[in-house]
């Protein structure tokens, strides 16, 4: 792993708007994603963490320009990618793919798993022939599918082996850099441990990045180098995987790691559990100051009024919180 | 005598390339006020067992054979308008999805006063104020207004609280809740769980958790009951499952999850192999060609062992010390 970072995020919003009226005026904004910075080492993969609408999946569909971004920059492998051209994003999707969460709703259920697979080395004219056939059934054989499978359908398949399919696709055109949107999160449980196994081994084998977005804790835990935990819009702290699970200071990923349930009925009662009470807010309207003061147990008056700024409080550790910067929480 | 007792259970589906058995078989019960827990990937039958109990299972689904025991009645031979009565009233039913199981169009309170002047008699103006009350109990916020909401005003946590106060509004010996909690954020989730939990305790009410999420089992339910491929794989209570599990089905599956608890980069142990399908399923133990302890006669039908204090395995070699499953490899 070096230094230089592959992709740099620096002030990223999407808005969408929303119109109402006869003329459709445009009345608010639905803040998904609301100034958001981070960047991924090359051969890291940092994790994306958040509860739904977060926006953790818009961050991941704007990084692969499949979806506009309302203002700020995004610079891949050294270069400003934020306003290039449409030629120019395709041939970047030789650089970087994604995976997707639905195994059954991202594969065409009329295309064979052969053709599925090889259809990027088409789109981008990487193999002809008995090559493009060739490449496909090494990339079946590299996710733990077989040849035999070329001629199928997916609806023959499982949830695991359609995810397999997903990532062979993916890895097709040999990207560095991909997202990985929930890719586990629609799969049984004995499932998802083959399929981070196989994540894992191609990113060491491949030298691979990934952007690991996901809303289950463990999961990224398990998978990633650093983790981001997203609220509403914005990251509330960023830090090493080992940093975040062990000393988490924001009183969110406090929240957020003490409310998932322990497979172990000896630790029952043993916790203390902090119970978030109220739901997580629309973002048309997110709450002034930081956005989670109505639910935060460590909220005080400053945090009702001020947003509160990311601030480094330890090697490649920071987090935005009033309560940890005066020293309530350490 | 046990609140409810599940004999023998055997439901089947007609498709397009044959009969497929959802439900093989099964056989277990539940006392009252007790939680039990079933557990099961996808395919496993454990929504089909609880449409079962509460006889919901249409065409081309069908109860084959098996008795299910209510309060001393035989379920499946009640006519339909008995069952109308213990549906809703004795057994109530909360869903994974609280949009789809919410009439849009109908507010919360008129909801709830349905359900409480159908089975308990009550007049119009009594349902709605037992409709306030039992918001007031499942926590929304000022619930005397928010009785005349309709559900798209309420968020996701509040909607699957509105479902516990209308199955609890008549007072039922028996709550089933299908993934109650999957479809919720984790910080909600924790909220809907310690919800059930003090209901339970208010009411006394036996509930059926059906999750794939061992953690939520682990954290709320006394007795746990495992399925894979329509039968019961293992039972007995959480400490027996998850510290001394003895079916190599329930080992590999514990191996299986990544937790928080473990170091952060140790491999995960995945169970080789893909989940039945239930229109070639095997011939012996379902789970017989994913199994690294198979033997020859996991071929044949496998009966269940009874290991003593309660806990149960459908397994030949559930009395050995087997390394669990995933960490062979």
């Amino acid at each position: 792993m070096t230094d230089e970072p592959l992709l740099e995020v620096t002030d990223l919003k999407k808005y969408f708007p929303v119109n109402a009226g006869v003329f459709g005026r445009h009345v608010a904004d639905v803040k998904a994603v609301d100034g958001v910075s981070f960047s991924v080492r090359k051969g890291e993969t940092l994790g994306l963490v958040g509860e739904s609408g977060s926006g953790k999946t818009t961050i991941g569909r704007m990084v692969l320009k499949l979806l506009p971004a309302t203002s700020g920059t995004i610079r891949f492998e050294g270069r400003d990618i934020s306003d290039i051209s449409a030629r120019q994003t395709r041939a970047l999707r030789r650089r970087m793919q994604i995976i997707f969460q639905d195994p059954y709703g991202s594969l065409n259920p009329r295309m064979t798993i052969g053709e599925i697979v090889s259809e990027p080395l088409a789109i981008h004219g990487i193999a002809k022939g008995k090559a493009r056939m060739e490449r496909t059934v090494e990339l079946l054989r590299l996710v733990g599918l077989q040849s035999s499978h070329l001629n199928r359908y997916p609806n023959e398949f499982s949830g695991g082996q359609r995810q397999r399919v997903g990532i062979a696709r993916a890895l097709a055109v040999e990207p560095q850099f991909i997202v990985c949107d929930e890719p586990v999160s629609a799969l049984d449980v004995s499932i998802q441990a083959q399929v981070l196994n196989l994540l894992e081994d191609l990113r060491e084998r491949l030298g691979l990045t990934y952007l690991f977005i996901s809303h289950d804790l463990s999961v990224v835990r398990h998978i990633s180098t650093r983790v981001a935990v997203l609220y509403l819009g914005k990251i509330f702290e960023i830090a090493d995987r080992g940093s975040l699970y062990e000393h988490p200071l924001h009183p969110y990923t406090q929240a957020l790691l003490a409310a998932i349930p322990v497979p172990d009925p000896a630790l029952q009662g043993t916790q203390k559990r902090v119970l978030l009470s109220g739901d997580v807010p629309t973002a048309i309207a997110p709450p002034s100051g930081c956005r989670f003061h109505p639910r935060c147990p460590f909220a005080f008056d400053r945090c009702s009024v001020d947003e509160p700024a990311m601030r480094e409080v330890g090697v490649g550790h920071s987090v935005a919180c009033h309560a940890v910067e005066n020293g309530t929480i350490r | 005598m046990a609140l409810l007792e599940v004999r023998n259970l055997r439901t089947t589906f007609k498709t397009e390339d044959g009969t497929i058995t959802a439900v093989n078989g099964l056989s277990f019960s539940l006392d009252a006020g007790q939680t039990l827990g079933i557990v099961g990937e996808s395919g496993s039958g454990k929504s089909v067992t609880s449409l079962s109990i509460m006889r919901l299972i249409d065409r081309p689904g069908r109860i084959e054979s098996g008795e299910i025991f209510f309060e001393g009645r035989d379920l499946l031979k009640l006519r339909d308008e008995e069952m109308r009565h213990v549906r809703g009233h004795r057994i109530a039913m909360i869903f994974q999805d609280p949009m789809t199981s919410l009439n849009p169009v109908l507010t919360i309170g008129e909801q709830i006063a349905e359900v409480v002047r159908l089975h308990l008699g009550r007049n119009r103006r009594e349902a709605r104020d037992t409709a306030i009350e039992m918001l007031r109990k499942v926590r929304i916020p000022s619930p005397e207004k928010r009785v005349d909401d309709y559900p798209h005003q309420f968020s996701g946590g509040m909607r699957q609280r509105a479902m516990i106060a209308m199955a609890l509004s008549c007072n039922p010996q028996l709550l089933i809740a299908d993934e109650p909690t999957t479809a919720l954020d984790v910080t909600i989730q924790a909220q809907v769980l310690e919800l059930m939990n003090e209901l339970q305790r208010e009411t006394g009410a036996a509930i059926i958790l059906i999750t794939h999420d061992l953690g939520v089992v682990a954290e709320t339910c006394k007795d746990v009951l495992v399925m894979y491929g329509g039968n019961m794989a293992e039972y007995g209570d959480a400490k027996q499952i998850f510290n001394d599990p003895k079916m190599p089905y329930t080992q590999g599956l514990l191996a299986s999850l990544p937790r928080l608890d473990a170091p952060a980069n140790a491999r995960l142990k995945p169970i080789p192999g893909q989940p039945p399908n239930l229109h070639r399923m095997p011939p012996g133990c379902a789970f017989a060609p994913r199994c690294t302890y198979r033997l020859e006669q996991c071929d044949k039908p496998v009966p269940v062992t009874d290991l003593g204090g309660g806990h149960l395995a459908r397994c030949w070699r559930c009395t050995e010390a087997l390394v669990p499953v995933g960490a062979a490899q």
